[in-house]
């Protein structure tokens, strides 16, 4: 039998035609079709049970109501919660992004040591024994009042329990980040001589006069303040924006004001000159006592309208038609806080607004402003403090704020130690070499961060701190907000991470050092801290998951003192040199404060605001000389010079210079970081005197093509 | 030229005039031809009908053995472990907490099978790992309130008598798709005799035609 | 859907609504918006006039849900998708698109009018641990596929699980998009366009016969505030857009000189036009 060519030909043919009309044709084909739609490699996420559970977010002082919807208890969803009184089911994109900040891989897994230039894992136990060993010896040498503490805000429990801490441990030296809330009240205990602090009723107001409030791009509670806005329509409620450039919330506006920037203040006391000058409400305020008579005095000579058109660019004519418009309207009410309102303030600017909504018989009336009680819901167990610590304490601090306590310790040094918690003072201060400067002066820094942001990257020891959707806390409204709610924040699952809550790492840490600081700090854990202190609105907190302390109007009208008005000196204009003013833009979707934007927030970034890795700055077309839009520019300012890129917008004042805030992070992440500029390299700080506050709102700029 | 001529007239090549000028050598090489060729194909064939779905198909037994017909005795029809939550989702193949309603560290039998179910999973409190039969791919969305509440139907239909099955068959996955082996059927050629033989979108079509008038939208059935 | 453009403040919390309900995928460098997946997208639109007449508005851009001339359901998209990897739904008016039908021809991107669709030029890919905030009730894509907003379908097979296991009719409120829960100034509002009990037809008022002025075009609205994006294409989309100004209610098409003053007053007819 001779195999030949024919024979081979028929094998092939005849096993090609037995696969043909085999099964195995049509299956392969079907198989391989399939096989091309799913890669093993893209994920199949778990199907399961489907659940919702209550919290509070709190990565900005909004305290919106969130509802997490959960599969089989892991969480996929954040939403707004229907019943929360702050936000009405509203929520922004923050806050809807919290997963993104659950799961980022680049969150502090474990507590971390600084060794040389890396950071080092260690366990719980070594760090918390690191950590007390260090205070310890502060403690034994005798300068308690060394150790100092940074933190974002002064509400709610967590607060005061670092409070307690300082205090049993001896130092007076308790410094708060700039927000709203902290301008808020300093503003009323400059005119009201109070701890109170200041809320807007803008949901009843039919004439809202906003001095470069950031009002629906993120300004006090966001999603409430979207919402008063938005109702605006139906109530025929107006919205007059002051700015210097066409803001969202300008572009909503009913009209705008165009001042030049950092002279609100300026135009505030203009309003208030011709209240004193037009109406009885303000003419009867401002008599009576010496310092009354020495502010009217001073509005009469200094901010007539003339005066005021000079210095803000705004028509004597229209000043006094803006100033009559708000006291004819029903409910008016003035708002401070440029942007944010958060950096960047000027108590001076703040208190000029509150004298305005004073003068016009504003406080505590419907739609006006409220001057509010704390909220008062916390009852601490009397603390613990020995002789060390009342000596401590009995020092004097070393700074009125955290700005003057980055330019002390830059210069003299002064404290050996830190604590850093809910704060990033190295990205969010002016000037940001000088506070990392300021901060090397330190010997001993504790991070509390959930994440490596700059200021953590500059610490010595990390203790991560669970984020808020793996706590369990109290979260009490604030910012602005005219009514006050607390809330209670749950933990939707277990840390993913080996990190802790920050109360329980506190308490953890006071039990260690021993004696009398532990003496204070007896509870087993701060979930039992938590119940302990809220006493009687814990059963309703637990269940309802929120309780409405106060949403009515302050019985009374609180008396105005306005003797830091009468005497606060005007700011220097912007530091520097240059033909532009460099002004930062808070953005809603970029992220302020503590908080670094998540990688979806990022994705909504428009490219008129960040291109590639550049930040663009917005300038007016008549002031780009040979700038084109696209081009990449040097900007330059006495603290630094960047590259950007330029971005003509006719809504912006000729000679001002945009640029937006929430860029340039520098860690390790690059979803979120190495994207941009950070404006608060480039800006210095400038110090009110009477407030410590930074109060610079711009810096002369120089800008080139590169 | 002429010694092409040549060859092309002596060689055994010129298959166009090999029929006329056939010796009996030539005809060997056809038979030979057809012979190869109804043996190759009857090969190829009878491989690709029954040597085909052993290759394709991996076998993996079930972590243990579960005997449904006991349990349906013991506690119910199938509704007492598969149900219908209310909100209206299907709960599925019933995590350990269910089994854990009866079962406990205590072993209520004396199979093996429940033996290695108290000791690996309730003791240790692990899921155990079933293999899903009618598992479908990612793309689908299958409603069962859709069809055991509004289309009544029973679940015989789709999962056939698995109810009254004494022991788990073996969990066949296509090699090539990762897809169990009940989604094209058992059955390599894909004829099915009974509705729950072959479960891929066409035979959903088929049934939605029947009993609806129409094919169904595509959001209906995928995500 | 409607849109009210006069409270959209250009926040972006419908943007990211969407992207964590639908498990979106994210980049490293996301600035490149011409391959930035982004369902719901917010535009920024202004009247052209020098400051101080400059105004803006934000304008958010779902998959416009086309039914085609006459909504008799030839989508620009679905009439020429070769695998019918989308398809227009009669049922609900919604176009779906079936990731593992499509092969990424972007045939479809290119018919779309609107820039609703959206290719994944790269594999999503998930940082370490993320994949955890994955929904189940969404597919996540492969690269090569196109994909686009769905008006949230998965919300709405749920509530009918729900409806049918309650043996009623779903309600208003039970199936809403994620953009329209999330929009904290409540400029969205999603619902049932024929439906007269549901607060979108109120609002919208579509007529149901075919525009006399240009035949192409059904359920023009009868509100004067109210219009339709690229509206005399005639690709009759469901989502319309709501606004007090002129200006805005014209970015909505593009008019030749003149043309605006002829169309502007020109909706929907009311019933007793029949």
């Amino acid at each position: 039998m001779k195999i030949d060519r024919r024979s081979f030909l028929g094998l092939g043919l005849g096993a090609a035609a037995g696969i043909a009309l085999s099964p195995v044709g049509v299956k392969l084909t079907d198989d391989s079709s399939i096989w091309t739609q799913n890669w093993p490699w893209t994920p199949v996420p778990e199907d399961g049970e489907i659940t919702y559970d209550r919290s509070v977010c709190s990565l900005c002082p909004g305290a919106c109501g969130i509802s997490v919807k959960k599969i089989n208890g892991r969480p996929v969803k954040i939403e707004g919660l229907d019943d929360h009184p702050i936000n009405n089911g509203g929520a922004c994109l923050h806050g809807i992004a919290g997963l993104q900040y659950l799961y980022d891989p680049a969150r502090i897994k474990t507590p971390l040591k600084k060794n040389g230039n890396k950071f080092e894992k260690i366990s719980w136990d070594e760090a918390i024994s690191l950590v007390a060993g260090k205070l310890g010896e502060i403690r034994e040498s005798g300068t308690p009042e060394s150790l100092g503490l940074i933190t974002g805000a002064d509400n709610g429990s967590m607060a005061q329990l670092f409070e307690r801490f300082m205090d049993a441990f001896g130092s007076p030296n308790t410094y708060t980040m700039p927000s709203l809330e902290s301008n808020l009240t300093l503003t009323a205990a400059a005119l009201h001589n109070a701890d109170r602090s200041l809320g807007f009723d803008l949901d009843h107001s039919d004439f809202i006069l906003s001095f470069g409030a950031a009002i629906i791009e993120g300004w006090g509670s966001p999603v409430a303040c979207i919402q008063a806005n938005a109702s605006r329509y139906e109530r025929k409620a107006k919205l007059v924006q002051v700015d210097y450039r066409l803001s969202n919330t300008a572009n909503a506006a009913d009209k705008i004001i165009a001042v030049k920037p950092g002279t609100e203040a300026d135009l505030a006391l203009g309003l208030c000159a011709v209240l004193f000058a037009k109406t009885k409400i303000a003419k009867d305020l401002l008599s009576g006592d010496v310092n009354k008579l020495a502010f009217a005095a001073m509005l009469e000579k200094e901010y007539t309208s003339d005066k005021v058109e000079a210095i803000t660019g705004v028509k004597a004519a229209d000043i006094e038609a803006l100033a009559m418009e708000f006291i004819k309207a029903k409910a008016p009410v003035a708002v401070p806080g440029k942007g944010r309102g958060d950096v960047g303030q000027s108590l001076r600017e703040f208190a000029a607004v509150q004298a305005l909504n004073a003068l016009a018989g504003r406080l505590n009336k419907k739609g006006g402003v409220f001057v509010m009680w704390p909220a008062g819901y916390l009852n601490f167990p009397e603390n613990v403090m020995d002789d060390t610590a009342e000596q401590g304490l009995g020092k004097v601090k070393l700074a009125g704020s955290v700005t003057e306590l980055v330019d002390k310790l830059e210069k003299d040094g002064g404290l050996s130690a830190l604590f850093i918690y809910n704060a990033n003072p190295c990205y969010a201060l002016n000037n940001t070499e000088k506070v990392k400067a300021a901060m090397d002066k330190v010997g001993f820094k504790v991070s509390f961060s959930s994440f490596m942001d700059e200021t953590a990257l500059k610490s010595d020891v990390i203790l991560p701190a669970s984020i808020f959707l793996e706590r369990l806390e109290d979260v009490v409204s604030g910012a602005g907000l005219a009514k006050t709610v607390v809330g209670l924040c749950q933990p939707m699952v277990k840390p993913v991470f080996d990190t802790k809550h920050p109360g329980d790492t506190l308490i953890r840490l006071a039990q260690a050092m021993g004696n009398s600081i532990a003496d204070g700090f007896s509870w087993d854990s701060y979930e039992d801290c938590l119940e302990e202190v809220t006493g009687d609105i814990w059963d309703t907190l637990s269940d309802d998951g929120y309780v409405v302390i106060d949403d009515k109007p302050p019985v009374g009208t609180p008396a105005t003192d306005f003797t830091f008005l009468a005497s606060a000196p005007k700011i220097d204009d912007p530091m520097g040199e240059g033909d532009f003013t460099l002004v930062p833009v808070d953005k809603m979707r970029l992220a302020g404060g503590s908080m670094t934007s998540s990688p979806f927030a990022v994705k909504t970034v428009s490219d008129t605001v960040l291109l590639g890795k550049y930040s663009v700055v917005e300038i007016n077309p008549t002031t780009a000389g040979v700038l084109k839009n696209g081009d990449i520019a040097v900007l330059k300012t006495a603290m630094g010079k960047v590259k950007v890129k330029i971005g003509l917008n006719e809504g912006i004042m000729p000679g001002v210079i945009g640029m937006p805030r929430g860029l340039g992070h520098a860690f390790n992440n690059p979803y979120v970081a190495g994207k941009g500029v950070n404006v608060n390299d480039l800006i210095g700080p400038v110090i009110e005197p009477g407030s410590g506050l930074d109060a610079a709102f711009g810096i002369k700029a120089t800008l080139s093509k590169a | 030229m002429s010694e092409l001529e040549n060859k092309a007239n002596d060689g055994p090549g010129g298959g166009a005039h090999h029929g006329t000028n056939n010796g009996p050598e030539d005809d060997k090489g056809l038979g030979l031809g057809v012979v190869f060729f109804m043996g190759a194909f009857l090969v190829c064939f009878l491989s690709g009908w029954l040597l085909f779905p052993k290759l394709l198909y991996s076998k993996k037994e079930q972590p243990f053995n579960f005997d449904h017909n006991l349990h349906v005795e013991e506690t119910g029809d199938c509704e007492t472990c598969h149900f219908l939550r209310e909100d209206g989702t299907f709960s599925g193949i019933p995590g350990l907490e269910s089994c854990m309603e009866c079962h406990t560290d205590e072993p209520m039998g004396e199979t093996d099978d429940e033996a290695v179910f108290v000791e690996e999973y309730v003791a240790q409190g692990k899921e155990v790992p079933w293999l899903i039969y009618a598992e479908q791919p990612d793309c689908v969305y299958f409603s069962h309130a859709a069809h055991i509440v509004a289309g009544g139907m029973d679940c015989k239909a789709c999962h056939g008598h698995i109810g009254e099955s004494s022991s788990s068959r073996p969990y066949e996955e296509n090699r090539i798709t990762g897809y169990s082996r009940d989604i094209w059927g058992k059955n390599i050629w894909g004829v099915k005799k009974n509705s729950w033989d072959r479960m891929k979108m066409d035979d959903c079509a088929d049934c939605h035609l029947e009993e609806m008038g129409h094919k169904g939208y595509c959001f209906q059935c995928h995500k | 859907m409607v849109i009210d453009l006069d409270k959209c403040t250009g926040c972006g919390a419908c943007m990211v609504s969407c992207m964590s309900e639908n498990n979106v995928p994210f980049k490293e460098d996301e600035s490149n918006k011409k391959d930035s997946i982004s369902w719901m997208r917010v535009y920024k639109l202004t009247n052209g006039k020098s400051f101080p007449e400059t105004e803006m508005v934000y304008l958010p851009r779902p998959c416009q849900h086309c039914g085609g001339i006459g909504d008799h359901g030839h989508s620009p998209c679905v009439s020429v998708c070769p695998a019918t990897a989308t398809d227009y739904g009669y049922d609900t008016g919604i176009v779906s698109q079936i990731y593992t039908r499509c092969f990424g021809c972007r045939y479809c991107m290119g018919a779309c009018p609107y820039h609703a669709r959206y290719f994944n030029w790269w594999d999503p890919k998930w940082p370490e641990g993320m994949e955890n905030y994955l929904s189940p009730n969404v597919s996540p894509r492969m690269r090569g596929v196109v994909e686009k907003c769905s008006f949230c379908y998965h919300r709405y097979q749920l509530a009918r699980e729900q409806a049918i296991v309650e043996d009623r009719e779903i309600e208003e409120m039970e199936y809403q998009t994620a953009c329209t829960t999330a929009c904290p100034a409540g400029a969205i509002v999603f619902g049932d366009l024929n439906n007269p009990a549901h607060k979108v037809h109120q609002i919208v008022k579509p007529d149901p016969h075919t525009d006399p002025m240009n035949h192409k075009v059904i359920g023009k609205s009868r509100n004067p505030k109210v219009f339709r994006l690229l509206e005399r294409l005639g690709t009759n989309p469901k989502v319309y857009y709501m606004s007090d100004r002129e200006w805005v209610r014209k970015s909505g098409d593009n008019y030749l000189k003149g043309e605006w003053e002829n169309v502007k007053t020109h909706h929907g007819a009311s019933s007793s036009h029949g």
